[in-house]
C-alpha cells in the first residue's frame, strides 16, 4: 500500500504544480497550452544547474526564472502582439520541448539524458518510507492552500478572475486586465518551474528529452475538470495521478494478458473521459475568454 | 450657470476621436454639485462617450476634466474614482459568476484577507442601507436586470462617490423598474450625491432631472438648462436637430419619448386569410441561451406588425430562434403560412417565406469580414441545393441593383460588411430579408444603435411590408417605438405570453404587465 502511495505523490505532485499555474492562468482569462513547454524547461533548467553549479538552491532559482521569462515572452505576445492565445501557447511548447534539446546537445555535446549527481533534498529517514519522496511534496498542500486563498479569499484574486470572465468589469474598477494576466503568468511561471524541477529531480535526478511525455497538457485537462477552482483542480490532478499508478499496478497484476501501451495510456484516457464528465456536469470550464477578451465591451 | 469652483464636474474643449469618427466634439460643459443632471441625445451623439471620459475609462484626445476642481489624469479609472467619480453602466459591468458580496468587494478598498461570511457580513449590511433587496451570497448571474442594477449602484457607492453616473439607466427596466430607480436616485440626492443621469427619452427627464444638457451629433448643443423652463417639444428639437422635418409626429414622439405614447390608428386592419405564422402550445427545450418557452399560442396574421414587448430576457430571443428553428421545439406546433414547419430546417422554413432581421446585427446578421455580396447573396444561397453552382459576377450585379434599390451608401459591393457604418450595414441586411416572396418578416431590435435617419428609414421599410401583405413580428425593449409602429403588442414574462394589448396603448397596463403586477 506504501508504495502505492508513494507512487501516486511521486507523479501527483509535478501535476498539481503544473495544473496550479493553469488554474491561475485560466482564471486571468488565459487559454495556457504552453503549461508543457514551460514544465519541461523547468527540469532541464534544474538537472542542467545542478549538474553545472552543484547547488539545488541556485539551480531552482535559475529554473523559476526561465520559466517566469518564458512567461513573460508569453504575456507579450499574446497581449501586445495579440497572438491568438493557443496558437501562442503550443509555440510556447514547441519552444520549450525543442529549446530543452538544443540546450543540452549545445551544453554536453550529445542529446542523451542528462543525470545529475543528486537532486531535491528528501523528506529523510523521520518520514519512514515515505522519507524517499521530496521535498516539494510536503509543500505541495502548503502551496494549493496558499493558491486557494490567493485565488478565492482575496481582491487580487477577485479582481484576477474579473480581468478574465468580464475584463471591461474589471476596468470600470481601475484594473488593468492586462496587467492582471502578467501577474497570473509570472505565478504560474514559477509553479512551473517547480513542476518540472519535482519531475527532473524528485526522485530521478535525470533529465531526458520530452520528459514531461504530456503532463503539462494533462495540468491543463485538470484545470478543465475542475472548472479552474484551485481545490477541484488540484483533485483532478490527484486522480490522473491514481489512476497512472493503479496502470503500473495493473501492469504488474496482468502482465501480457493485456496490452502494455493500454495500460500506460489509462492516465490519457482518464484524462479525456475527465474532461467529458466535467462539460456534462456544469456545461463547460469557468470562462477563459479566449482571445476575446473585450468582447463584451459594448 | 455658477462658475467652475461649484461645479462638481467642468470639461473644457473636450473631443474623442475613434478612427475618423469623432465621437465628441469641443465639449465645454460645467455641472453644478447636489443636484440631478440629465444628459440626453440620440443614438450617436456621444453620451456614452462623454460618460466614458468622465468616469477615466477613455482618454480624451483634447481638452481637460475637472472633479470638484481637481484636475484628473484623461483616461485613469483609478484618478477619477479617487476624486469620487463613478460610473454604472448600461449593460452592467459584473461578472456573471461572482457572488454579489464579491461584486462588491473587488471594486472596494479593505479588508485584503477575507472569509466568505465576514464578506456576506460586511456586504449585505452595506445593501441594506440602500435598500437593495438582495441577498449578498447570491451569484449575480441569476438576479433580474432590476437587481443587477441595484448591485450595480450599490457597487458604485462602496467607495465615498460624490458625482455618480448612470448610462442609459432605463433602457432596461420596465416602466415600473423606472420609476423604483428614479425614486431611489432621488435618495442619493439627499444624500450629497451629485447624479448625472444618460437618458434619450424625454418623458423621463422631465421627469426625474433638475437640469438637461442636450448633445447631437457629438456637440454639446445647450446646457445645462433648469429642467422646468423648457417643455417636451422644444426639446425634441433640440435633439433631433433639423432632420426633425422628416418626421412625422408620431414618430418624432417615439423617438424622444416626448409624449405620452397612444399607438397607431390603424386604418388598414389585418388581411383575411391564414396566419402567416402560427404556435400553438409551443414550448422548447431549455438551453443556456436564454428562458425557454412555455405554451406559447401566438398569431400573425397577413398585414399586421406585432410588437413583443417584455424586459429583455423574458423569452422574446427564445421566441425568435424558436421560429427561425435556432431552439428546439419539445412540444407543440409550428405553422408558416399555412404549412407545418415544427421540424423543418431553416431553409424549408426560409422556402416557406420566414425572413429574420436578427438581435445581433453584427454578429447573426452580417459577416462583418466577408464582401457586401457575399453577405447580401447568402439569403438566396440558402435555399440553392448545397452542389448549386453559383456565378459571383452575377451575384455581384444582382447585389449592386438591389443596394442601391435600398440606399445604401457603400463604395463597391466587394468592401467587407464591417467597413460600414450601422444604419447602412442595417440596409444590406433589410434588402437582403425584405424581399417579394417574404410572408413573415421578423425584425428584432432592427433600430437598436442607429441613428433618427436610419431609424426612420427602418419603422418605413417595416410599414411598407405590412401595407404588402407581409407579417412582421416587431421585438424591441423600447416601448415608445413598439406603441408607435405596432398594431397589436403582446408582453412576454419568464417565457410566457401574459398579455395582449390592442391601441390605444397605456403605457402603465403594458409597463404592469411586463413585471407580471398585472395577472
Amino acid at each position: 500500500m506504501e508504495d502505492v502511495v508513494i507512487a501516486i505523490l511521486r507523479s501527483g505532485t509535478p501535476l498539481v504544480y503544473v495544473t496550479l499555474a493553469g488554474v491561475i492562468a485560466q482564471r486571468a482569462g488565459v487559454w495556457h497550452l504552453g503549461l508543457e513547454g514551460l514544465m519541461i524547461t523547468g527540469a532541464c533548467a534544474t538537472i542542467v544547474g545542478i549538474v553545472l553549479t552543484g547547488s539545488v538552491v541556485f539551480a531552482l532559482l535559475v529554473a523559476v526564472l526561465i520559466c517566469i521569462a518564458g512567461s513573460v515572452l508569453f504575456w507579450f505576445v499574446v497581449e501586445k502582439l495579440k497572438a491568438n492565445q493557443i496558437i501562442a501557447g503550443l509555440g510556447l511548447t514547441g519552444l520549450g520541448l525543442g529549446g530543452t534539446s538544443l540546450a543540452i546537445q549545445s551544453i554536453f555535446g550529445s542529446q542523451a539524458a542528462i543525470s545529475a549527481p543528486f537532486g531535491l533534498p528528501r523528506l529523510g529517514a523521520a518520514f519512514g518510507a515515505y522519507g524517499v519522496l521530496s521535498v516539494l511534496v510536503l509543500v505541495m498542500p502548503v502551496v494549493v492552500f496558499l493558491c486557494w486563498v490567493l485565488l478565492c479569499r482575496t481582491r487580487f484574486g477577485l479582481r484576477l478572475a474579473a480581468s478574465g470572465e468580464h475584463p471591461f468589469a474589471a476596468r470600470s474598477v481601475g484594473v488593468d486586465p492586462s496587467a492582471m494576466r502578467l501577474a497570473a503568468l509570472v505565478i504560474g511561471g514559477a509553479l512551473c518551474a517547480l513542476a518540472g524541477a519535482e519531475l527532473a529531480a524528485g526522485s530521478l535526478q535525470i533529465f531526458s528529452q520530452n520528459m514531461t511525455a504530456g503532463r503539462g497538457f494533462m495540468g491543463f485537462a485538470a484545470v478543465i475538470f475542475g472548472a479552474g477552482h484551485p481545490l477541484w483542480a488540484t483533485l483532478a490532478a490527484l486522480f490522473f495521478a491514481v489512476v497512472g499508478a493503479l496502470g503500473i499496478r495493473a501492469q504488474l497484476v496482468f502482465g501480457d494478458r493485456v496490452p502494455h501501451d493500454l495500460l500506460l495510456g489509462l492516465p490519457y484516457i482518464a484524462t479525456i473521459f475527465g474532461v467529458w464528465l466535467s462539460a456534462r456536469l456544469r456545461g463547460g470550464a469557468k470562462s477563459a475568454t479566449g482571445g476575446f477578451g473585450e468582447l463584451r465591451d459594448s | 450657470m455658477r462658475g467652475n469652483d461649484d461645479a462638481i464636474l467642468a470639461c473644457r474643449n473636450v473631443a474623442v476621436r475613434y478612427g475618423d469618427v469623432t465621437a465628441l466634439d469641443d465639449v465645454s460643459i460645467a455641472f453644478p454639485r447636489g443636484m440631478i443632471h440629465a444628459v440626453v441625445g440620440q443614438n450617436g451623439a456621444g453620451k456614452t462617450t462623454f460618460a466614458r471620459v468622465v468616469s477615466g475609462l477613455v482618454r480624451p484626445d483634447q481638452g481637460a476634466v475637472e472633479i470638484g476642481g481637481k484636475l484628473i489624469a484623461g483616461g485613469n479609472v483609478n484618478d477619477a474614482r479617487r476624486a469620487g467619480v463613478e460610473l454604472v453602466h448600461q449593460s452592467f459591468a459584473l461578472p456573471p459568476s461572482f457572488t454579489v458580496a464579491e461584486a462588491m468587494q473587488f471594486g472596494a478598498a479593505g479588508g485584503a484577507l477575507y472569509t466568505r461570511a465576514a464578506l456576506e457580513r460586511r456586504w449585505q449590511a452595506h445593501l441594506d442601507a440602500l435598500d437593495v433587496k438582495v441577498s449578498a451570497g447570491a451569484r449575480i448571474r441569476t438576479l433580474t436586470v432590476e437587481q443587477q442594477q441595484a448591485v450595480e449602484i450599490a457597487r458604485a457607492l462602496v467607495t465615498d462617490a460624490r458625482l455618480l453616473i448612470l448610462d442609459e439607466p432605463t433602457a432596461v427596466l420596465s416602466p415600473e423598474g423606472a420609476k423604483k430607480l428614479f425614486e431611489r436616485v432621488r435618495r442619493l440626492k439627499e444624500r450629497g450625491v451629485t447624479v448625472l443621469l444618460i437618458l434619450h427619452k424625454i418623458r423621463e427627464v422631465l421627469a426625474i432631472a433638475d437640469t438637461v444638457s442636450v448633445l447631437r451629433g457629438g456637440r454639446l448643443i445647450d446646457g445645462p438648462l433648469p429642467a422646468s423652463d423648457i417643455d417636451a417639444d422644444a426639446l425634441a428639437s433640440l435633439i433631433i436637430g433639423p432632420s426633425a422635418k422628416m418626421l412625422a409626429g408620431e414618430d418624432r414622439a417615439a423617438l424622444t419619448g416626448a409624449a405620452a405614447p397612444r399607438g397607431a390608428e390603424t386604418e388598414t386592419g389585418p388581411i383575411a386569410g391564414p396566419p402567416v405564422v402560427s404556435l400553438r402550445g409551443v414550448s422548447t427545450r431549455p438551453d443556456a441561451d436564454g428562458p425557454a418557452l412555455q405554451a406559447v399560442d401566438f398569431v400573425v396574421q397577413p398585414g399586421e406588425i406585432v410588437g413583443i414587448a417584455g424586459v429583455e430576457g423574458n423569452g422574446q430571443r427564445t421566441l425568435v430562434r424558436a421560429i427561425s428553428s435556432l431552439a428546439d421545439i419539445a412540444e407543440g406546433s409550428l405553422e408558416l403560412a399555412g404549412r407545418d414547419v415544427t421540424n423543418a430546417t431553416l431553409s424549408q422554413r426560409r422556402a416557406a417565406g420566414l425572413r429574420v432581421i436578427p438581435f445581433e446585427r453584427n454578429v447573426e446578421g452580417l459577416s462583418l469580414t466577408s464582401p457586401l455580396w457575399e453577405n447580401w447573396s447568402a439569403g438566396q444561397l440558402l435555399a440553392r441545393p448545397l452542389l448549386a453552382a453559383i456565378s459571383p459576377s452575377a451575384l455581384r450585379r444582382e447585389c449592386k441593383s438591389a443596394l442601391d434599390a435600398w440606399d445604401v451608401r457603400y463604395a463597391e459591393v466587394g468592401q467587407p460588411a464591417g467597413s460600414l457604418s450601422g444604419g447602412n450595414a442595417q440596409k444590406v441586411i433589410l434588402s437582403r430579408e425584405m424581399d417579394e416572396s417574404g410572408k413573415l418578416i421578423i425584425a428584432a431590435q432592427p433600430t437598436r444603435g442607429l441613428d433618427i435617419g436610419a431609424t426612420a428609414f427602418v419603422w418605413d421599410a417595416l410599414r411598407k411590408a405590412r401595407d404588402g401583405g407581409c407579417g412582421v413580428i416587431f421585438v424591441s425593449s423600447d416601448l415608445d417605438e413598439v406603441f408607435d409602429l405596432a398594431d397589436r403588442v403582446v408582453v412576454m414574462l419568464s417565457g410566457r405570453i401574459v398579455a395582449e394589448f390592442r391601441p390605444p396603448f397605456d403605457l402603465t397596463r403594458v409597463g404592469a404587465a411586463m413585471t407580471g403586477a398585472r395577472a
